[in-house]
């Protein structure tokens, strides 16, 4: 069909008579002779409902004085809006097409109308999340005002538009998540599914719009110089915020300005077909906005999310009806009269109708999938009736059914229905392989479980700090012990202070100490900016997330060097440990992946030539020491997930430490390549730490 | 097997004593394990909960030490020599399990069927295991030995 413009703009001229239809709500029919005019009037009515709304939040934005109301009604009039534009546009779009319609079509044009159409299906998209990447200062420092945001998603899929719960989100979340399920039906295989990222300061002291410029600059000019920033940031919509109502629209539909929180794009990304998958995966967003922007948040530049689909074909009968069977190879003359039901993959026969209801189990089963072959035979002699052959193969076993049907309209039928369900299912591709499972959301759990919205920390529980201190600072003298730190450093580190002290006083925590150690403060129960990771000539004892870490007897070096801003990691927050054990009761020091990112290539350096080796480590005999190769193969779950090629061999692994772990480690890559050792040192690094991996090691 | 971050976890488990192996100049278990604190949960195919970030046995060497002792694939590992698991990094998990210097592992494990089990058998009053997370009570907590 011929199709003017791809896009969804709505292009309604200003002042049209289109324009004033559509706001009146009339239409005049003598303009739209095939127009059926149900489809016309359903999204009349869903846009005046929408219409309704949205001046409903106006209203409730105008009058509500909490910002928590105000950001959810503010919340509210971004989707209305939006989804103005898209009935507008879907408007637009069904009258073009009438108007195409009564153009007389040339006889080139023909064709397409025989097109078969896929069938449609539902698409779900659950479990939402979205990793944040604070700076270490800003997380670990806990000063300043608490730069707050409230996000949430909207999600567009043909013509349906959902969004998800408000979340507000500050520098103690690592993730931004979304709990919600959503379901869109009657989606077609090439859809495409939207998902935008909208955010909106939360901070009270800035209310767009309303204060007068002049004040304004004064205000801003006597405010310090970051929060001045952000107020004129939040004041005016600035050149990195588009008009929150979803950009410039040449729609005539008066758009309210109403004071208040506004929502800005702040990421995108569209995902289709090929990303479907019964599993998590990871897509990566289209970030708008920049640092100056008042509801600008630190994306990591990825989201996960779960995707799956159900065919229509995979859950409704798509056929069914009385067919004869007969078993290839088997007596010719043995019909089995039985009803069959065409349905997802394989085509139940029932011995009888009224079983298809009681869910007795069929009398048996023939799959219908990619690899079966069906087609029409010859017409039998006596009653002129084409066979129906289907031939799966079953093993290595080819197995033919034959059926009849009891017309040749019948016949036909079932002829077509087949090729249908074989178009559908090449069109919706992965999704056949076998029904995914959409989870509806179940009733929301008692809120006892996630009691407010914040980091997994708040939640931890630490009864008896003083068995704990005491515990810790046992093992840091024995470390300190084993690595003859003494000596190495010519003074006691003060950090040590702190433990001998009574933990009674968190605040008097030495601070000389940052300096002397190369940079590094290991037991800090503040949250001190640490510089970045030294050469490891100072053993770095971090503080630790459980007690096994400092008594492993190789892996010592936990240390808490600031965030590297590794851009292979798409899921940083995964690696935070949930035990804590600081001894002030102090919110506990996190171990983030790049801080065991640098440990681990410490101990890389160390084996190039370090200036100490753990010694109560034997030095490795055997580093190569070969490995049964059949426990090696890499097991089908994880085959398609790595893109970075581990070389998972123990050789890459001892050159890296080179303290020795005595059992060469053996996590089990997807590649046996030996590249060359730093390389291979760096890769089985990156690949033993990517959360994508789901490594497995032999004991 | 799943948990609320913060409460004690509670398990039917069983005790598995493996003894090590020499191969060489190593001592083996001739088994292998997945999961930890620092990997995506959702990859393993063993685990009921998919946010469960314990470690699991993914893999039996047939004939080895861990076969002998009657590990199974898909046991989860709660403990080893005493050493809580259900709260480590991979690598930990595999340090706990390798040293050199023992060799006798104690493993306590969970696996699904116990729980059948335990609930299946009437007449009895299984006491299950209280494994508590937080660490200072790991040399206090009673553990009680449950039927295959």
């Amino acid at each position: 069909m011929f199709c003017r413009n791809q896009t969804t703009r709505a292009t309604v001229a200003r002042g049209s008579a289109l324009e004033m239809e559509i706001r009146i709500g009339k239409f005049r029919r003598n303009d739209l002779q095939d127009a059926p005019p149900s489809q016309d009037s359903d999204i009349q009515k869903k846009i005046d409902h929408e219409i309704r709304m949205r001046d409903g939040a106006c209203k409730l934005l105008a009058a509500c004085s909490q910002r928590e109301q105000a950001l959810e009604a503010a919340k509210s009039l971004q989707t209305c809006s939006t989804r103005i534009m898209a009935y507008m546009s879907e408007l637009q779009r069904m009258k073009e097409a009438q108007v195409m319609q009564n153009v007389p079509r040339r006889s080139s044009d023909a064709g397409p109308m025989d097109e078969r159409l896929p069938c449609k299906g539902k698409v779900a998209i659950s479990d939402l999340r979205i990793p944040l990447m604070w700076k270490d200062t800003e997380y670990f420092k806990n000063k300043g005002e608490l730069h707050r945001c409230a996000v949430f998603c909207l999600l567009q899929l043909g013509g349906e538009i959902f969004d998800t719960d408000m979340v507000i989100v500050d520098r103690t979340l690592t993730d931004i998540c979304f709990d919600n399920a959503i379901v869109f039906n009657k989606a077609s295989p090439g859809f495409e599914l939207r998902v935008e990222l909208y955010s909106c300061c939360s901070e009270d002291d800035y209310s767009a719009g309303s204060t007068p410029r002049k004040l304004a600059s004064k205000l801003s000019s006597s405010l310090g110089r970051s929060a001045g920033k952000k107020l004129r940031a939040a004041m005016e919509p600035g050149p990195c915020s588009p008009v929150s109502n979803g950009g410039a629209s040449p729609l005539l539909l008066p758009v309210p300005s109403v004071p208040g929180p506004k929502y800005h794009l702040l990421a995108h990304t569209s995902l289709s077909l090929s990303q479907i998958q019964d599993g998590f995966r990871t897509h990566d967003l289209t970030i708008s906005g920049n640092e100056e922007c008042s509801y600008w948040l630190p994306l990591y530049g990825s989201m996960c999310c779960r995707l799956v689909a159900q065919p229509y074909c995979m859950t409704q009968q798509m056929m069914s009806g009385c067919l004869k069977v007969k078993q290839c190879g088997g007596d010719p003359q043995s019909w089995t009269n039985v009803f069959a039901v065409l349905k997802g993959t394989s085509l139940f026969c029932y011995h009888r109708q009224e079983d298809v209801e009681a869910n007795v189990e069929p009398a048996f089963t023939i799959g219908i999938n990619k690899e079966t072959r069906i087609r029409a035979s010859e017409k039998d002699p006596q009653s002129k009736v084409q066979h129906i052959c289907i031939s799966n193969q079953y093993g290595g076993e080819e197995v033919t059914h034959t059926l009849t049907a009891e017309s040749r309209e019948d016949t036909h039928r079932w002829m077509e229905a087949f090729w249908q369900h074989f178009y559908d299912m090449s069109q919706w591709k992965q999704c056949c392989d076998d029904l995914m499972k959409i989870e509806l959301p179940s009733p929301r759990k008692p809120a006892s479980i996630t009691p407010k919205q914040g980091s997994l920390y708040h939640e931890m529980v630490i009864d008896s700090t003083h068995d704990l201190s005491s515990t810790v600072s046992d093992i840091l003298a024995r470390r300190m012990q084993e690595l003859e730190l003494r000596s190495q450093l010519g003074m006691s580190p003060t950090w040590m202070s702190v433990f001998e002290e009574n933990d009674t006083k968190p605040a008097a925590f030495p601070r000389q100490c940052n300096s002397r150690l190369s940079g590094h403060s290991p037991c800090s129960p503040h949250r001190r900016p640490l510089s970045p990771a030294s050469p490891p000539c100072c053993p770095r004892l971090g503080l630790l997330s459980s007690d096994a870490s400092l008594t492993s007897d190789s892996d010592s070096h936990c240390s808490t060097s600031p965030c590297c801003h590794h851009r292979g990691w798409p899921e940083p927050s995964l690696n935070f440990p949930l035990l804590s054990s600081s001894p002030f009761g102090l919110r506990p020091r996190t171990l983030s992946l790049d801080a065991k990112l640098s440990t681990l290539r410490g101990r890389g350096y160390g084996g190039g030539g370090g200036t100490f080796q753990c010694p109560c480590q034997p030095p490795p005999s055997s580093r190569l020491s070969p490995l049964p190769i059949s426990s090696r193969s890499p097991l089908s779950q994880r085959s398609t997930q790595t893109t970075l090629s581990c070389s998972s061999s123990t050789s890459s692994n001892s050159s890296s430490n080179s303290e020795g772990s005595h059992s060469p480690e053996s996590s089990e890559g997807v590649l046996f390549s030996r590249p060359s050792p730093a390389r291979r040192s760096l890769r089985n690094l990156r690949a033993r730490l990517d959360p994508r991996n789901w490594l497995q090691s032999q004991v | 097997m799943s948990f609320v971050p913060g409460q004690p976890v509670t398990a039917v488990v069983q005790r598995i004593e493996i003894q090590k192996l020499r191969q060489g100049d190593k001592l083996i278990l001739g088994f292998s394990i997945g999961g930890g604190i620092d990997q995506d949960p959702g990859q393993n195919p063993f685990s009921e909960d998919k946010t469960d970030k314990g470690i699991y046995v993914t893999r039996i060497s047939p004939g080895g030490p861990a076969d002998v002792a009657n590990l199974r694939m898909g046991d989860k590992i709660m403990q080893v020599n005493g050493w809580d698991m259900t709260m480590v990094t991979h690598d930990q998990a595999r340090k706990k399990l390798t040293k050199q210097k023992e060799d006798v592992v104690r493993l306590l494990i969970t696996r699904k069927s116990l729980e059948e089990t335990v609930s299946q058998s009437k007449g009895k009053n299984p006491k299950p295991c209280t494994y508590a997370n937080e660490k200072q009570n790991l040399n206090d907590v009673m553990y009680t030995n449950n039927v295959r």
